[in-house]
């Protein structure tokens, strides 16, 4: 979508520096973004993004270096100087207060007024033009809480539209979103662009920036390394930049002969999330759980760790039908989830990776009274060192790591638990190229020892490299189960959407 | 990135100089109080004052001890402490005469326990707001203790027990060694137990620690059972030792009590903190209690100095956790 003359520059970063106590965050970092164009950005964990993006919204103030927007030098560049100046943060995290319509969601901040009272009408025309524009078909007067995530996130979107900016950074969009909610996403952003609004587009998933990326910069450890054409590059390029070596094999799969059933569910139903699933898993095996945002994936993962019991149906471990009611039960049955929600469900943050670990297993290590303090840290230290924790500094408190690094503690947390089963969700979610291999080679590894996982992702392409079957749910039912040797993108995505009934 | 440790909890934290200074915070401030009473006034080194000061904040103390566990697992502050004290006042002297002091004693601790139990359970359990849920017992069990005894004093009837309270063994009075006691049981319980460990994890982050198989009710609900215990302990000797008790007897011991674990540096916020710490911030309060009065400033500026550290303190834990969260 550019014209034939050199489009114009909408945003101009030029040796961006900056560093914090004993880290260069940033290192004489450039960065160019034309109007009109979807711009990403890539790199590891650390490699400097969230800095970059945090400067470039006021947030931080850089070292050394300078910012133009529109050709004019930014000065005294602060949070309410860049909005502004046209610059719109849209994070992972949705801004939005539920309580409130979409239309005050969209105004809140800068409502528009008659007299000292808010003006409904004017609010709402607002925020309608401003959502037929984004080609939504939201009402301004819903309740926000009432909406789907992704639809909440289209409302954050039209937030900051309706403040007509001219740089709009997208910070891991997708990452809650399902493969039919990106779509629609990716509606919205080329749209944006092609209104003339510059796009930075942060994301992990490559396969994403090869789709909507019209240019793409890797930066890597505070660098930057390279600016190119899309078009101009292969996903294997880029995460060989990105990490600055060759990861030949993304995901590791080693071959393993299959065991005895370790897990069998049998017609498994909670009223309104899922119905009659029946599925099992064997040693050895990795059994990947597919479908769409809300087709029921987390609740069967959620049912089977006893946080919402099921209604009807049977869950057999090990030969043994169990009644799971509390993730206590769970545990001592030999069952582990590593939760979605890893902030809220995963982390205690504030604790230090060696509490984290051994927070399910702790009775196990102390006498009548007492932890084993020193059989704790040996513990502790060894597992760090086999996850390849990083920095290997166990006492240190876990909300200090990157979300790789936290997530290879939850990891871990259950690893020492010694389950039977582990179940993942989403483990790979928001987590960088090279601590993403070290998760597929732990995971691996423990089902190689003779462990069975259960793994839900939104990451086709990870579950196909990865399991050895795929069950897959269409709005609550098993659609599919598919070996490995039939699993593609296009089938798996056929059962997801409902156009292929299980046999 | 940028790290900033939050109020370090443990002394072997990494040695950052974040967590360094609070780890030091605590000795450096007594040492001050200690250096500006010595200057200030003649009388405040000496083993008489000091040794008073001490035994005058042990009963409460007590308390703080019990309330570090309350704040470190979420559960925000005990704010039925006052009634607690005066059940274990009340029914300790008021069962004197018919069971004997020793029983009567027993039956005190019974009573305050039980109403840190139910505390216990409407937060625990049913999950109700600890300020609310408190707030509610500690009224109702104060109204009790009024209509049993009509608002009036109840007077003790001298025995060994209550001799033995107001002793001092190795000069040092009852009332500290016993505080010491409880103290050298509750801060290995905290730092070295899984039930210690269970604490820091709920108050840190609940849904995770149940996510981890902790029983995230029953720490939560043990906190407030220890406060109870502990309150009514505090009854109990002040009942003993002062040879009578009224239903307002333990008024204002639960602002003494946060206070105190909150200058010890435990966040209001839960996840972190420490009895050892909390053992400092008793020390601390006490000093500038005595100190307020060796300087010749009206005691009744007492609350607001320490209303203004409590303040002070609750805003530098948010700023930190504020910082932190951000990174």
């Amino acid at each position: 979508m550019t014209t034939e003359s050199t489009p114009a520059v909408a945003l101009r970063m030029t040796g961006i520096t900056k560093s914090f106590p004993g880290v260069m965050a940033l290192q004489d970092v450039d960065l160019e973004i034309n109007e009109g164009e979807v711009h990403a950005i890539v790199g590891e964990n650390g490699a400097g993004k969230s800095t970059l993006m945090k400067i470039l919204a006021g947030f931080y103030q850089p070292d050394k270096g300078e910012i133009e927007v529109g050709g004019r030098k930014a000065i005294h560049w602060t949070p309410r100087e860049a909005r502004s100046r046209g610059i719109g943060m849209i994070y992972q995290e949705l801004n939005l207060v539920p309580d409130l319509s979409v239309a005050e969601n969209i105004s809140l901040g800068a409502m528009p007024t008659r007299g000292p009272f808010v003006d409904y009408r004017a609010m709402n025309a607002k925020a309608d033009a401003v959502l037929r524009e984004l080609d939504t078909d939201i009402d301004p007067g819903t309740r926000l809480g009432d909406l789907s995530i992704s639809q909440q996130q289209l409302v954050e979107i039209a937030k900051v539209v309706a403040r007509q900016p001219n740089v709009v950074v997208f910070d891991e969009p997708t990452s809650s979103l399902g493969d039919k909610e990106t779509r629609v996403l990716f509606d919205v952003i080329t749209k944006m662009r092609d209104r003339g609004i510059a796009i930075i587009y942060i994301s992990h998933r490559l396969q994403e920036v090869m789709e909507i990326g019209d240019r793409v910069t890797v930066l890597r450890d505070g660098r930057h390394i390279e600016t190119r054409d899309v078009a101009g590059i292969t996903p294997d390029e880029m995460v060989s930049l990105m990490v600055g070596r060759d990861l030949n094999e993304m995901f590791p799969k080693f071959d393993l002969g299959l065991g005895e059933q370790v897990l069998a569910i049998e017609g498994a139903s909670r009223a309104g999330q899922f119905d009659n699933v029946t599925l099992d898993v064997r040693k050895h095996e990795i059994v990947g759980l597919a479908g769409l945002v809300g087709s029921g994936r987390t609740e069967v993962a959620r049912a089977l760790f006893g946080l919402d019991p099921l209604e009807e149906g049977t869950i057999t471990l090990a030969g043994k039908v169990l009644k799971i009611r509390s993730p206590r039960q769970a545990v001592a049955a030999g069952i582990a989830l590593v939760p979605e929600d890893r902030k809220g469900q995963g982390i205690i943050p504030g604790l230090s990776v060696r509490e984290n670990f051994t927070l399910p297993v702790i009775t196990r290590i102390t006498n009548a009274l007492l932890i084993f303090l020193g059989k704790e840290r040996k513990i502790v230290t060894e597992l760090a060192d086999r996850l390849k924790v990083n920095p290997p500094q166990v006492e240190r408190p876990l909300n200090v790591f990157s979300g790789g690094n936290q997530q290879k503690v939850v990891l871990g947390k259950w690893l020492l638990s010694e389950p039977k089963l582990l179940i993942l969700d989403e483990p790979t979610r928001g987590v960088d190229v090279g601590a993403k291999a070290d998760i597929h080679h732990i995971i691996g590894e423990f089902a190689q020892d003779g462990g069975g996982v259960l793994m839900i992702s939104s990451e086709l392409p990870e579950l196909l490299a990865v399991c050895d079957r795929i069950f897959v749910l269409h709005e609550g039912v098993i659609a599919a189960e598919i070996s490995r040797a039939d699993a593609t993108e296009e089938s798996v995505m056929r059962a997801a959407t409902g156009q292929e009934v299980a046999a | 990135m940028n790290q900033l440790v939050a109020p370090a909890r443990s002394l072997d934290k990494s040695t950052t100089p974040g967590a360094l200074f609070s780890t030091l915070s605590i000795p450096i401030a007594i040492l001050v109080l200690v250096v500006i009473g010595s200057v200030a006034s003649p009388s405040f080194l000496t083993v008489n004052n000091l040794t008073n000061v001490l035994n005058a904040n042990s009963a409460v103390g007590l308390i703080a001890l019990g309330m570090t566990f309350v704040m470190v697992s979420g559960g925000l502050a005990d704010l039925s402490v006052p009634a607690n004290v005066a059940m274990g006042a009340l029914v300790t002297l008021g069962a004197q005469e018919s069971m004997g002091t020793g029983l009567a004693a027993l039956m005190g601790l019974l009573v305050a326990s039980m109403g840190g139990v139910v505390n216990g359970i409407l937060i625990g359990y049913l999950r109700i707001n600890p300020i609310i849920a408190t707030l509610g017992t500690g009224s109702v069990l104060l109204g009790l203790s009024q209509l049993l005894v009509g608002g009036g004093i109840v007077y003790a009837q001298p025995s060994a027990l209550s001799t033995f309270v107001k002793s001092s063994i190795l000069g040092i009075p009852v009332f500290i060694w016993i505080f010491i006691f409880v103290a050298l049981i509750l801060h290995p319980l905290l730092a070295r137990t899984s039930f210690g460990r269970w604490s820091l994890a709920v108050g840190g982050n609940y849904q995770a620690a149940q996510a981890s198989a902790v029983p995230v009710r029953f720490t939560k609900a043990a906190a407030f059972a220890m406060t109870g215990f502990l309150a009514g302990l505090c009854g109990v000797l002040l009942a003993l030792s002062n040879g009578q008790a009224r239903p307002i007897i333990g008024t204002g011991y639960e602002f003494v009590a946060i206070t105190a674990v909150v200058i010890g540096g435990t966040s209001v916020f839960g996840g972190n903190g420490s009895v050892l710490r909390t053992v400092g911030g008793v020390l601390i309060t006490a000093l500038i209690g005595n100190l307020i009065i060796l300087l010749g400033f009206p005691s009744q500026a007492t609350g607001l100095i320490t209303g203004a550290i409590v303040l002070g303190a609750v805003g530098i834990d948010a700023y930190f956790r504020r910082k932190a969260g951000r990174l």
